[in-house]
């Protein structure tokens, strides 16, 4: 757990949504889930640079913190390591700066590869990112963490922050869940009749 | 009563205005998403019956959440009715504004003052705002607060999003006088 009364100069403010899905469709989920995100509104390391900026070395300073603060809440949100099945992460990057510096944050083994060791995961994570104005909300998509086919852990969280990210600022985000959507029936690799487009031939289209 | 859904929302304030917030300022939201008790039955003039059914069930369920979710004492507080496009803003109104909800918030977070609100119709991920205040003392300027909160996928047209809010301190770099120098 990292202190509550660490300061981190770029850091301005952590968000964490959670929810549980009591009903859906009317009825309980055989395998309730609880999903959660838990974002930071940082400041950008590189606004004013250009893209001949190497990335680098701001990534090795901040990143791993990042990864090891958005993690220690989603786990404290989540209910430990044991309890996380699914992960995803993004970046929202304000207008004063490139979609490259989001992904210099999220897409490095500074961020993913100890990401996905606090949440013992073996998957590439999936992710999503986009250049925001303050308020603008993305959809982050999960899968599961030891085994990404795993069609009933496909899920979304939508994450928002109501003032970020401001022009100079970066909304670095990880995500998890607990379990499948609430009422998963669409199958598996393992299920699925093998389809191409000679079986369909002669279908009705 | 049923609950579709239970949102949790914490933010942490680490800095505003370019200065440490220390110890950071938490706000912390609980929503539960429920169906309207009086969807599709036209208007019905007296609401006694689903107030009695409901409302002290809804603020047992939210209360406790809510203080856990701030792990810490709270200081300000207050609360939200987000209605569905099908429902009337009375229905929220209804569920909230009345000492059987509120009094579980009260009890669980020692508070007395009134709790402010927020009553609204929209469709689901609508944007609402809830005023907060301080417990025991309205007047204290310092806590005079508002929390943004959106709930994906909620209400639907047929629910209501009722909804807590916790602060564990006044604005991050509150520095107005207080009320009591302009008096």
């Amino acid at each position: 757990m990292v202190c509550c009364m660490q300061e981190i100069p770029w850091l301005r403010k952590l968000v964490t949504y959670r929810d549980e899905v009591v009903l859906e469709a009317g009825r309980t989920p055989a395998v309730p889930a609880r999903r959660a995100s838990v974002a930071a509104v940082i400041s950008n390391p590189w606004l004013g640079t250009g893209p001949e900026q190497d990335l680098s070395e701001a990534v090795a300073e901040i990143a791993p913190t990042l990864a090891r603060l958005l993690t220690d809440r989603l786990l404290d949100s989540l209910g430990g390591v044991d309890a996380v099945e699914a992960f995803g992460k993004a970046a929202l990057i304000g207008s004063a700066g490139e979609i490259e510096h989001g992904g210099a944050l999220i897409h490095t083994p500074y961020f993913g590869n100890l990401m996905r060791e606090f949440l013992g995961g073996e998957s590439i994570i999936c992710f999503a990112d986009t250049r925001a104005d303050a308020g603008q909300p993305l959809v982050v998509p999960l899968w599961h963490k030891t085994h990404a086919a795993t069609r009933s852990h496909y899920q979304t969280v939508d994450v928002r922050v109501s003032d970020a990210p401001r022009a100079g600022e970066i909304v670095v985000v990880a995500a998890a869940s607990t379990g499948p959507r609430p009422h998963p029936r669409i199958g598996d690799r393992s299920t699925d009749p093998a389809i191409t487009s000679l079986t369909l031939e002669g279908a009705p289209s | 009563m049923n609950v579709r859904k239970i949102v949790t929302v914490v933010e942490e304030i680490r800095s505003e205005g370019g200065r440490p917030v220390s110890p950071p300022a938490k706000v912390a939201i609980v929503a539960a998403v429920i169906d309207n008790p009086w969807a599709g039955q036209g208007f019905v003039e007296d609401l006694g019956p689903g107030i009695d059914e409901n409302a002290s069930d809804l603020g047992a369920l939210i209360a406790p959440l809510v203080i856990e979710a701030l792990e810490e004492e709270p200081e300000a507080y207050g609360k939200a009715a987000i209605v569905g496009l099908d429902g009337e803003i009375e229905h929220g109104s209804a569920l909230i504004h009345t000492l059987k909800f509120g009094d579980h918030f009260r009890k669980a977070a020692n508070a007395t003052t009134l709790l402010p609100a927020v009553e609204k119709r929209g469709p689901a991920g609508v944007l609402f705002d809830i005023p907060l205040k301080h417990i025991t003392d309205a007047t204290i300027r310092s806590h005079h607060q508002t929390v943004e909160v959106r709930i994906p996928d909620a209400p639907h047209p047929g629910e209501i999003v009722v909804a807590l809010a916790a602060a564990s301190q006044g604005r991050p770099q509150q520095r107005l006088a207080a009320l009591s120098t302009e008096q």
